[in-house]
């Protein structure tokens, strides 16, 4: 965790509760730029739930949470889209928009109702379409596609946003192969660019492994490790954490760790 | 029973003495009848210039009064559903009774319309605005039939004729009453009448139906409720009427015995006085549902009914 | 016909500014609104030649009694069909954006209960009070559907937070606890049940100039407001989240439309009673014609809405004249065969 920047994030004990149901408790944390961000963990361990804090959807009943030093909490709705943007797991869309309109509305924190759209924002779009590989897809009814296009679909949808931080969550549960080789390095791309910060949630944890460059373990609402990947993924934190017993070996060209059944 | 025929005599005075009264409320000028102005049934003043020439109906019951005094020929327009005297066919329909049809009464440019009340009153604050004379009469009691006849006689120009038919009514109501006065209370028959649908309708106290009834010399098993009261088969057969009357439009016979049958084999009807004696009568409907002079066509019919079931 | 309403200027994603698209749509459907209009003026008990109804329209007179039949019945009674169409299909359309529920109507969220109730109770106390209220039963409907809003929102409010579907359910609730005290009313009246009916069913006939007066501007400005959250509504479609990652304050959003919904249609429907169908079936055509984009289905949906009612009041009013059709009944015998052939439609191809 070398600090060379500020931290574009930081979390200050933050707790969360649902329903009088505690979900985070005590969680610091401070994220520095250029990074991809995994957040790995058992279910109900709280990782959709911390990255709907840092987005500012649901508000911490204890702590503060900061986003470029800046209180979320004085940050506007509209603002904090132009910042942050969501491909979110699998969500249901009422209507059958088009491929390009779905993406297009990745625009709304720009546009003004009343004035209109302008050319830039179509470009973005189309740029976040081709990206993404899915501009083959514009004039089709989003309900016709496949769920992995669908998802294609989603980041471009997110990158059309024009954000500064990007959050997953199990941007790849419906990709093949190859389109997970083709986002993870979009994703990659990306982090060279305005957006200083991917956060996904990772259920694989290989994959998780494989992405990040920082990992944040979480443990029944807790922060169990941070770290890289080396120091996280290892037998006696797994272990400890996901009750069971884990063979890890290192991947034979990258020096990452992987977890084998 | 005295305090009975106190009642009786203190109605008949009602009738003789109110409404000759009430008749100074309407015209306000000696010679030349109009323009005058009279208030309506809901209390509306209503002033009208000239005799009227062009007059629609919006209900059967003013439409028999229009005939009653005469006035036909000034009649353009009367309801769907204004059947009777036989000649009101030749006359124009304005279509059902609610809502009216603005458009078909404004194209007869009527110079006076007779309507109501009931779910006729929306429509009438409309015809108003455009500026058309509207009389709203709602009449619930025999003295209030004879009073819209006093109001349509006024507002068009007729008074005298209009006393004429009232005293005709009167005379042949006081027969009646007079006749009835006499019946002692325990030999005055029991008397249901209502719908005969699932749920009974039946007019209690208040109605046209009830006063009747009563003047004909009747004991209405509902006269000790207000109104059109929906009661149980229960009540009735508790209440054992003597006489059952069944108001309906239907004159067809088969039909009509139809319509009997179905009384009679109603469930827990069969110990009905009414239903072992066979005493169920079909009545026209119109005769009873409708505030015009055949009410005492009704009047006399019933107290026809009523006698023959108490000589028996 | 897709092609046509939608013109695309150049390649996939040609930049053509919606704006263009919807004025170019918008004054096809004032225009078609205009000649319908006229056509329905040509329709009634009494029949006008088209040149006596142009010249009318032209001279007024007011001595004249055919000038009289247009313009002081059928006029008004055709600019109330338009702007009750209009204000139904709007909100219909809002509703279903802010519920993302296609089978949301303008009635769902408790307003149809509460200002059949306060008609109903209008028609009922006229009886046993014996007081003329009758022309200001739309007071007692507004007031009716004023406490039934009230009611709906109170019910779904939790703290500070407006949930979507506690708004449904609450919706849902006071609608059936309203009815049931109305199913009272009705039982209870049996001279006045003719009048309730027939207000529940919706009823035109009674439209004057100043009615209109009293719901242009309701009308016209709610539809405005309504229009104005149409990009905000696009982003409702694809869940509240979603919504709420692209700036959307979904709650404050529901909050609006649900409000502005509803007291524009509490106004109309105190006055035109519950006309059914209308504010359901109109946007999922304008969704078939035009896409599902709200920030031109809603301008279309309201326009789609006025010649849909102009339409329906015209049959109701002239085909059996001199009797008229409850225009409730109408809609529902002309939206429902629609609405089934959308959804057979939708089933087979998915369009929007």
């Amino acid at each position: 965790m070398n600090i060379e920047h500020t931290p574009i994030i930081s979390l200050k004990n933050v707790s969360f509760s649902y329903n009088q149901q505690l979900v985070l408790q005590e969680i610091n944390l401070s994220l520095s730029p250029g990074k991809f961000i995994g957040i790995i963990g058992p279910n109900g361990s709280g990782k959709t739930t911390m990255l709907k804090l840092i987005s500012g959807i649901l508000t911490p009943q204890k702590g503060k949470i900061q986003i470029f030093n800046q209180d979320i909490r004085t940050i506007p709705r509209k603002k904090m889209a132009k910042i942050i943007s969501m491909v979110p797991q699998e969500s249901y869309i009422t209507y059958n928009y088009k491929v390009k309109e779905v993406v297009f509305m990745g625009r709304i924190p720009y546009i003004n109702q009343w004035k209109g759209e302008t050319i830039l924002d179509y470009q973005i779009s189309r740029n976040a379409m081709e990206k993404t590989d899915s501009l083959r897809h514009a004039e089709k009814g989003i309900h016709q596609i496949s769920g992995g296009e669908m998802q294609r679909v989603y980041i471009a949808r997110a990158l059309a946003q024009s954000p500064r931080i990007l959050m997953l969550d199990e941007f790849a549960s419906h990709l093949d192969l190859s389109y997970k080789y083709e986002i993870i390095n979009i994703l990659q791309e990306v982090l060279k660019g305005e957006v200083k910060c991917i956060i996904s949630v990772f259920h694989d944890l290989n994959l998780a492994s494989y992405c990040s460059d920082q990992l944040i373990l979480l443990n029944q609402g807790k922060i169990e490790k941070i770290g890289t990947p080396q120091e996280v993924i290892n037998n006696h934190t797994l272990k400890k954490v996901y009750r069971t017993k884990t063979n890890i070996i290192q991947h034979p060209e990258l020096s990452i760790p992987q977890v084998i059944m | 029973m005295p305090q009975k025929k106190a009642i009786y005599l203190a109605s008949l005075l009602t009738f003789f003495i109110l409404v000759p009264l009430s008749l100074s409320a309407w015209g306000n000028s000696q010679d030349g009848l109009f323009p005058i102005t009279l208030i309506d049934d809901f209390g509306t003043e209503v002033t009208l210039i000239k005799r009227p020439e062009r007059i629609i109906s919006a209900a059967p019951s003013n439409t028999e009064i229009i005939f009653a005094l005469i006035l036909e020929s000034k009649l353009v327009g009367r309801s769907e559903f204004c059947n009777y005297p036989p000649g009101v066919e030749e006359i124009e329909s304005i279509g059902v009774m609610s809502p009216l049809n603005l458009e078909k009464i404004i194209s007869l440019e009527p110079d006076l319309i007779l309507s109501y009340g009931g779910f006729q009153t929306k429509d009438i604050p409309r015809l108003r605005e455009l500026g058309f004379k509207v009389l709203v009469i709602e009449a619930e009691s025999l003295a209030e039939m004879l009073r819209s006849i006093e109001l349509i006689a006024a507002a068009c120009g007729i008074p005298e004729k209009g006393r004429e038919l009232i005293t005709d009514l009167q005379e042949r109501i006081s027969v009646i009453t007079n006749l009835s006065a006499i019946i002692p209370e325990i030999q005055k028959p029991k008397v249901f009448t209502g719908s005969s649908y699932e749920t009974i309708w039946s007019p209690g106290n208040g109605t046209l139906f009830h006063e009747l009834i009563t003047l004909a010399g009747g004991l209405n098993i509902v006269g000790n409720q207000q109104g059109w009261v929906p009661i149980s088969p229960e009540l009735v057969a508790q209440a054992e009427p003597d006489i059952i009357i069944v108001p309906s439009g239907i004159m067809n016979p088969d039909e009509i015995n139809k319509m009997k049958n179905d009384i009679i084999n109603r469930p827990g009807w069969s110990q009905l006085p009414a239903i072992k004696n066979n005493q169920i009568f079909t009545v026209n409907e119109d005769f009873f549902y409708r505030a015009g002079p055949r009410l005492v066509d009704g009047l006399e019919l019933l107290y026809e009914i009523f006698n023959k079931t108490r000589k028996e | 016909m897709k092609s046509l309403i939608k013109p695309e200027k150049n390649n996939l994603y040609g930049y053509s500014n919606w704006r263009y698209k919807a004025i170019f749509i918008i004054t096809i459907g004032f225009l078609a609104i205009l000649i319908i209009g006229f056509a329905a003026l040509n329709f009634g008990t009494i029949a006008i030649q088209p040149q006596k109804i142009l010249s009318i329209i032209w001279q007024h007179r007011t001595d004249d009694s055919l000038d009289l039949i247009i313009w002081e019945l059928r006029i008004p009674r055709l600019i109330m069909a338009m702007l009750t169409g209009m204000a139904l299909a709007s909100v219909g359309g809002g509703f279903q954006g802010i519920l993302r529920n296609p089978l949301a109507d303008p009635y769902i969220l408790g307003v149809s209960a509460g200002a059949a109730l306060g008609a109903c109770s209008a028609i009922a106390l006229q009886y046993i009070t014996g007081l003329y209220l009758v022309h200001i039963l739309p007071i007692f409907a507004l007031i009716g559907a004023l406490i039934s809003i009230s009611l709906v929102y109170l019910l779904s409010r939790k703290k500070s937070h407006l949930p979507m579907a506690d708004l449904l359910l609450a919706g849902v609730a006071v609608n059936f606890f309203f009815s049931a005290i109305i199913t009272l009313l009705l039982a209870i009246s049996r001279r006045e049940i003719h009048s309730m009916v027939f207000w529940l069913m919706g009823d035109l006939s009674a439209a004057s100039w100043q009615k209109v007066s009293f719901i242009f501007l309701p009308v016209f400005l709610g539809t405005l407001l309504l229009i104005s959250s149409s990009l905000e509504l696009n982003a409702m479609a694809l869940g509240e989240e979603e919504a709420l990652h692209l700036g959307v304050q979904t709650e404050k959003l529901r909050l609006r439309i649900f409000f502005i919904g509803s007291v524009m249609i509490a106004i109309v429907v105190s006055f035109t009673g519950l006309i059914g169908f209308v504010g359901l079936v109109i946007p999922h055509i304008a969704r078939l014609l035009v896409g599902p984009d709200h920030r031109i289905m809603l301008p279309v949906s309201a326009l789609a809405g006025s010649i849909f009612l102009i339409i329906c009041d015209t049959i109701a009013r002239s085909i059996i004249a001199p009797t008229e059709i409850p225009i409730g009944a109408i809609t529902a015998l002309v939206g429902a065969p629609i609405f089934i052939h959308l959804l057979k439609r939708r089933n087979e191809t998915d369009e929007y």
